[in-house]
């Protein structure tokens, strides 16, 4: 009978990451498409244009820019999460979570450093950007890098099935 | 594995893609809108808005009394009384003080605007967004716009300027009250001369009428029921523009761009 891998601290938070970051990743995207949290859930154009609306509160990219991030983003975010979940290829993915969560963390950290009063955008709920949302960006970009760094720890060591015989 | 690395760059272009889909529609010239009244509001989601630490918040205390400016006040000469401003439901929506919109009541979209004439943000949204959005929807039938009101109490002036901004537009001068305030902000709110800001665009006659007015109780009451309007829409930072189309509601907090809102216009208004 094959051996189960031992599970280390490390694994741990590899897979804790994964999980959490995946399933937020995913729910993201996907409310930023079809804007679940409304009565009736308008079409997939207009809920793209409202999510514009929000980028564009940043004041951080001009309007093409914010129509480039507003198209793309809620695929990205979907797309990183299953990927986080299947897990092949984990470092590649692992590395471009962390870049994306780090970047929205600059934008959150700059915006509530600049007292601007805008929503998060996060959810593609009216959420006010708050010190609670800087905290939870910092918290979910720290669990992103450390995923990530523990993930190309364990790359370098033997296969644990290899040393557990 | 090598198809796996490339699977972002796929996602990116089917966004990309999407991306181009929508713009293309909405540089089309929008359907003519069917002249369907929103119906009353249904909010997306309570927006539980705090901004704890920022000084535009509508929780924080306030900074100074918030009476009229009675220097000049008390130097008018007396008026005789005037009507209280009268409210009324437009399209679906409780509250519209008619002196306080622009556009056509039949407008398929509807926005309404939470203000503070003592708030930056809303002065460049004024000046950068407004004017650009009256010019090519508001005066063209596609978009009602509704000024509200929404003083927050960490602002020491901006119930002043409400006063006088809500008595001017009773006399028909919404607009010249709304650009001498956002214009000349950031000299009013180092003085608290709001009085002396708005007399330099009105006639003396014409700003006893206001001083008047922005003195009468029903002023107060019709600022207090837009208040209660935006905190019930979840609103309490400025500005927030919220709008509506089709019974839908769509809250949108901050300075927005004139060019990012007309897509989501066009977005709408082409939408079945």
């Amino acid at each position: 009978m094959m051996q189960s891998s031992p599970f280390t601290l490390s694994r741990l938070i590899i897979w804790a990451g994964r999980l959490v970051l995946a399933g937020i990743f995913i729910y993201a995207g996907y409310a930023k498409l079809f804007l679940p949290n409304m009565a009736s859930h308008p079409p997939v154009g207009v809920a793209l244009s409202l999510f514009a609306l929000q980028v564009d509160s940043y004041q951080i990219l001009p309007p093409w820019g914010v129509y480039w991030v507003a198209h793309t983003l809620p695929f990205v975010e979907i797309g990183l999460g299953l990927l986080l979940l299947i897990g092949w290829q984990l470092r590649v993915w692992a590395t471009l979570v962390s870049l994306v969560i780090t970047g929205f963390f600059v934008a959150v950290v700059r915006s509530y450093a600049m007292g601007l009063q805008i929503n998060c955008g996060c959810f593609a709920n009216p959420e006010p950007l708050t010190i609670a949302t800087v905290i939870r960006d910092g918290l979910l970009a720290a669990l992103a890098i450390t995923m990530t760094v523990l993930a190309f720890r364990e790359a370098r060591q033997p296969h644990p099935w290899a040393t557990a015989q | 594995m090598g198809r796996l690395i490339l699977a972002p760059f796929v996602l990116f272009a089917c966004g990309v893609l999407a991306s181009c889909k929508d713009k293309t529609q909405s540089s089309e010239p929008p359907a003519t809108p069917a002249p369907s009244a929103p119906a009353q509001a249904q909010t997306a989601a309570p927006a539980a808005v705090t901004s704890p630490g920022q000084p535009t918040s509508a929780n924080t205390e306030p900074a100074a009394s918030s009476k009229p400016a009675a220097k000049s006040n008390a130097s008018a000469p007396p008026v005789a009384p005037v009507a209280p401003p009268a409210s009324q439901s437009v399209a679906g929506l409780p509250d519209v003080d008619p002196h306080k919109t622009r556009g056509s009541k039949s407008a398929p979209i509807v926005m309404e605007v939470f203000s503070d004439f003592q708030c930056p943000a809303c002065k460049q949204l004024y000046l950068g967004t407004t004017h650009q959005l009256t010019d090519n929807y508001i005066s063209t039938g596609k978009v009602f716009a509704i000024h509200r009101d929404f003083p927050l109490p960490g602002h020491a002036y901006s119930r002043i300027a409400a006063r006088y901004g809500r008595a001017a537009a009773q006399l028909g001068k919404l607009e010249q009250v709304e650009q001498v305030l956002f214009q000349n902000q950031e000299k009013w709110e180092q003085t608290g001369d709001v009085d002396g800001t708005v007399a330099s665009a009105f006639a003396p006659a014409e700003m006893n009428k206001i001083r008047a007015l922005a003195n009468s109780p029903a002023i107060d009451a019709a600022i207090e029921k837009d208040i209660a309007l935006g905190k019930n829409y979840g609103v309490n930072q400025t500005p927030t523009t919220v709008i509506h189309y089709k019974g839908q509601t769509y809250p949108v907090a901050g300075v927005v761009s004139y060019d990012v809102l007309r897509s989501f216009v066009d977005q709408l208004l082409s939408s079945k």
